[in-house]
């Protein structure tokens, strides 16, 4: 069975550990665990009746004195990046994480998931910029806590990895 | 235990019944594996000096907590131990390739050797009456990284800069209580629950975690069994791992502090310390 290797990428406490854990595990907690060093997880899909295991590379979120390390993206063959639409930094930080993908693991697929869709009340992301990055990037609104998007953000970044398009300049 | 000296590490291992069992059911280990190309004999004009051969190494580490009476936990502990070394000793490609997608392969290897472990323990102890099992939280360094596998309550975690931080989650019903929000933290910490676990080796369910970490020089890396968590804190781990200490001393220190902090349990203690 073919194995592809996907990196979750994004600011501490976007959501990354939880869209896993809701993909793979079925759960969702409200209580906050930072990841340390790079937790991992696999999950068998089928894409175009093709049989693939993601193997889902929680990589610890960038935080203010601790850069990712670059070696945990090399190899990778898709990356989803995770922004959190109640905080700016964690959409701020997008276009320096995709640079880093960029450098260590060259053009490969990429998917953006605007996650905490859930609470429209409290994002801090307008609707024009929204639009602004939908137009550059593939991104799907997920709510790791209701389970919304979550099956279709892995399902794109699957297909996307099959037919293996790059980075937007 | 004297100090092993590993091509980019130093470490240390220790442990000790406690004040209060009469049996000890934790079991550590340390190995080393290794592949080196040894010039024998040749008549090359160019041939590489001996110091200069390529050398692949990795260092095996891991704590097992055997649980359950007449002698049933230490044998649990013994079996997994004994077993995941049995395998990783002849799993010989796992880790003479250092490129990306070797990472996939191995992590499935040693995923592989947990699950050996795991019916090795259930099959020695099918006919018990309360079967024993075994938490085993191992971790296997490659240069810098450290593949870790971890089931049960053991833990894992490394200080760097002063900052101690754990890399494993107990796996307890404590934990998954208060993650499901039915329980604070401070109510998880009292309650019986913290020694329940969910997952363990030879137990009824078996689910390991599976993390890695790109160590650093001077990073210190650390394995326990809950023998040494439940009597002495985070704080005092990573003020004794911040001593300008050798490996050896740091365990001596910490297993000292888990007995005077009452010695409840056994407690078993590994510390590498990254060389630069």
């Amino acid at each position: 069975m073919i194995q592809k290797k996907v990196c979750m990428i994004g600011v501490f406490g976007a959501g990354k550990t939880s869209l896993v854990q809701q993909y793979v595990h079925s759960k969702f907690s409200e209580k906050y665990h930072s990841t340390v060093g790079v937790k991992i997880d696999r999950k068998s899909v089928e894409v175009e009746a093709e049989p693939m295991t993601l193997v889902l590379w929680d990589v610890a979120g960038k935080e203010a004195d601790e850069d990712i390390p670059a070696s945990y993206v090399r190899g990778s063959h898709g990356v989803i990046f995770v922004v959190d639409l109640t905080r700016r930094e964690t959409w701020e930080e997008l276009p320096a994480l995709a640079g880093l993908v960029q450098s260590a693991a060259g053009a490969i697929p990429t998917v953006v998931a605007l996650n905490k869709a859930d609470i429209p009340e409290q994002w801090v992301i307008s609707a024009d910029e929204e639009q602004h990055l939908s137009a550059q990037w593939t991104t799907i609104q997920t709510s790791a806590k209701t389970g919304q998007g979550v099956e279709d953000i892995f399902q794109t970044i699957a297909r996307a990895m099959l037919k293996k398009p790059g980075i937007p300049e | 235990m004297s100090t092993t000296e590993f091509s980019g590490a130093e470490v240390f291992g220790i442990s000790d019944v406690g004040l209060v069992r009469t049996q000890n059911e934790d079991r550590f280990a340390v190995a080393s594996l290794r592949k080196t190309l040894t010039l024998l004999h040749s008549n090359l004009d160019d041939a590489p000096p001996r110091d200069d051969a390529p050398v692949f190494e990795a260092l095996l580490m891991l704590v097992a907590d055997g649980v359950g009476g007449n002698d049933g936990g230490a044998e649990a502990s013994t079996a997994a131990a004994s077993t995941i070394m049995s395998y990783l000793g002849s799993a010989t490609n796992c880790f003479n390739r250092m490129d990306a997608d070797a990472d996939l392969e191995f992590m499935g290897q040693l995923e592989e050797s947990v699950h050996l472990a795991h019916a090795q323990v259930v099959s020695t102890a099918a006919d018990s009456h309360r079967p024993p099992a075994t938490t085993l939280t191992m971790a296997l360094l490659v240069a810098a990284r450290a593949y870790l596998v971890h089931v049960g309550d053991s833990r894992a975690m490394y200080l760097r800069n002063g900052r101690l931080r754990v890399l494993t989650r107990d796996q307890t019903m404590a934990e998954e209580l208060v993650d499901a929000g039915a329980l604070t933290e401070e109510q998880a910490m009292r309650s019986t629950f913290t020694h329940q676990l969910v997952s363990a080796v030879g137990g009824s369910n078996m689910t390991p975690s599976l993390g890695l970490i790109d160590l650093r020089p001077h990073d210190l890396f650390l394995l326990c069994s809950d023998g040494l968590t439940k009597h002495v804190t985070d704080e005092r781990i990573a003020a004794v791992l911040g001593q300008p200490w050798t490996v050896e001393q740091m365990c001596i220190q910490l297993r000292d502090d888990a007995l005077a902090g009452g010695g409840t349990d056994n407690v078993s203690i590994v510390v590498a310390r990254m060389l630069g």
